[in-house]
């Protein structure tokens, strides 16, 4: 479903990224994970078109999205909910994912799901995420920050992904949302939903996910099905030995 | 008693005028943050092609005209003078580049109507209706209603069509915006467009009252600034209140002091506004989101 291809990437003249590769099936969810810094959030903005990659190529369905705008990206069906949530403060829940849906509800849409049923699409996400229901019509900026971070998610859903990638759902959630928001991955992986799922809960992103990717340093290190690294000693001591 | 309450009741009217300008300010700030500076110039050819028009169609078929006018000069001055500026994060680019098409956009209007000041036919009587014994033209109220309907149009385009919500999520994040699908790009031609429509507009409503002609925009321009500073350029009626007081003013200085002083004290003001918050015109100071 996603390729990349020696990914290189970063801001200015720093790179950050140095010939990354790798590759999200279809229906599957893979994880990302790896210590502050190491590059997980400049990966998902250079597959989403937020950075202009500086060589490498990205593959979505086979066709080549390599420095695309993130708005010709989104349309081809590539959803991200970006590291810090950035809902629209200004405007209410409501209007926040009807957004996550424009691509749909102005026929810009490339291929794949056309315009479909918003409506019903939201009601879905009212569904999964009850307390975004509660709150409709209140504004974006005075939602908790972890009702953000689930509106930022359906907003995300909205529209009607090939591909989700998600930046730190769990960031900055007590402890109980964290657990809220892994269990909302699941349902979202047993409807065989592509993610690619960056996360600091190493241990708790390797159980949900079907495969892992580690990054160190703008390089991947290890990379598998994600119960073998789990059990992999190296990737234990560096990420699953330490609280988070 | 009475010469006051005229005096306010045609400032209202001038004063309604620049807050319709202040709030085109307002809408290219609000997603580019950046700002037109040929404003009143946008205004001026709005006037002078409505009056080309509205000899062929009449002034109220003259109008959808020059708003499509308006909307196509405003997305011309921001291809040519605003995205480079913005795509280079450039400070200054699109202040001097707007300030330029302005100088321009005057010369060309010189060439084609003149230098001279023309009259603007009016679609009303212009006989002053009384109030009170206070003289009311009948266009005066027309420029009120215009005004608000104009600025309430926008403001319900916003709330309510799906591009109006693209527009104002550009304005509250440009790049999450992007990940939407929205072309941020074109939003902020757009918002360039909407802009110089308003004062498009603006110019077709004013003109039968006041005159028409090449140098008309240059100081309304500029006063209209003030007023958005003042007003607030981030969001809000602020700008329809600071253009009330602005216009009011204006009409007591030129019967109490006298006409040749009456463009002193918008430009006071805004002497005022760039001395006290000079730093903070387009900085975080003078924006602050929800
Ligand atoms: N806008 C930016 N400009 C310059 N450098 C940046 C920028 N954003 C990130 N970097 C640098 O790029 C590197 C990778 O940052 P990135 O945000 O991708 O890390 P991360 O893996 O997501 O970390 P975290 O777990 O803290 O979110 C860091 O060294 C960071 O300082
Ligand atoms: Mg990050």
């Amino acid at each position: 479903m996603l390729k990349v291809e020696k990914l290189v990437a970063g801001y200015g003249k720093v790179e950050v990224l140095h010939e990354l590769s790798l590759s999200v099936p279809e229906g599957k969810l893979v994880t990302l994970i790896g210590s502050n810094g190491a590059g997980k959030t400049t990966t998902l903005r250079a597959l989403s078109g937020m950075i202009r990659p500086q060589s490498g190529r990205i593959l979505l369905r086979d066709a080549d999205i390599t420095g695309l705008a993130s708005h010709e990206i989104a349309r081809r069906g590539m959803a991200h909910s970006p590291e810090g949530r950035r809902v629209f403060p200004a405007l209410s829940v409501a209007d926040n994912l009807l957004l996550g849906a424009f691509t749909r509800l102005t026929g810009t849409r490339g291929r794949g799901r056309g315009r479909g049923d918003v409506q019903r699409d939201l009601g879905r996400m009212f569904d999964i995420f009850p307390r975004l229901a509660e709150r409709r019509e209140q504004l974006a900026g005075t939602l908790s920050g972890g009702e953000q971070q689930m509106l930022a998610m359906a907003r995300a859903l909205m529209l009607s992904p090939e591909v989700l990638l998600l930046d730190e759902p769990s960031m900055g959630l007590a402890p109980k949302l964290v657990e809220e928001v892994f269990a909302t991955i699941a349902r979202l992986k047993a409807q065989r939903i592509t993610m690619l799922l960056v996360e600091q809960f190493a241990a708790a992103a390797l159980d949900v996910a079907d495969f892992g990717y580690v990054l160190e340093n703008g390089r991947l290190t290890a990379s598998g099905e994600a119960a073998t690294l789990k059990n992999d000693p190296a990737v234990r001591a560096a990420y699953l030995g330490q609280a988070h | 008693m009475q010469i006051l309450a005229q005096l306010i009741v045609s400032g209202i009217a001038v004063g309604m005028i620049y807050g319709v300008i202040a709030f085109g300010y307002q809408l290219t700030f609000a997603t580019s943050k950046t700002l037109n500076f040929g404003q009143g110039e946008a205004l001026m050819l709005g006037s002078l092609v409505g009056l080309t028009v509205v000899a062929f169609t009449g002034y109220w078929l003259m109008l959808p005209v020059v708003l499509a006018f308006g909307l196509l000069q405003g997305a011309v001055v921001e291809r040519l003078g605003v995205r480079q500026a913005i795509k280079t994060k450039s400070e200054s680019g699109w202040i001097m580049a707007t300030i330029a098409l302005g100088i321009i956009f005057k010369n060309l209007a010189e060439n084609i109507w003149g230098r001279d000041a023309m009259k603007f036919p009016s679609p009303l009587p212009e006989a002053p209706l009384s109030f009170a014994g206070v003289n009311v033209l009948p266009m005066e109220i027309v420029i009120v209603i215009g005004a608000i309907g104009m600025m309430l149009l926008v403001e319900l385009f916003n709330r309510r069509s799906i591009f109006g919500k693209a527009v104002v999520a550009t304005a509250n994040d440009r790049e999450a915006a992007g990940l939407m699908g929205i072309n941020t790009s074109l939003v902020i031609t757009f918002s360039y467009a909407l802009s110089s429509m308003t004062a498009a507009f603006a110019g077709v409503l004013v003109a039968p009252v006041t005159l028409t002609g090449a140098s008309m925009g240059s100081a309304l321009g500029l006063k209209a600034f003030a007023v958005a500073i003042i007003g607030g350029l981030s969001s809000g009626f602020g700008v329809v209140v600071g253009g009330l007081i602005l216009g009011i003013t204006e009409t007591l200085t030129g019967y109490y002091l006298s006409t040749g002083y009456k463009d002193v004290p918008g430009l006071v003001l805004l002497l005022l506004v760039l001395s006290f918050k000079p730093s903070g015109l387009f900085g975080r100071a003078s924006i602050k989101k929800v």
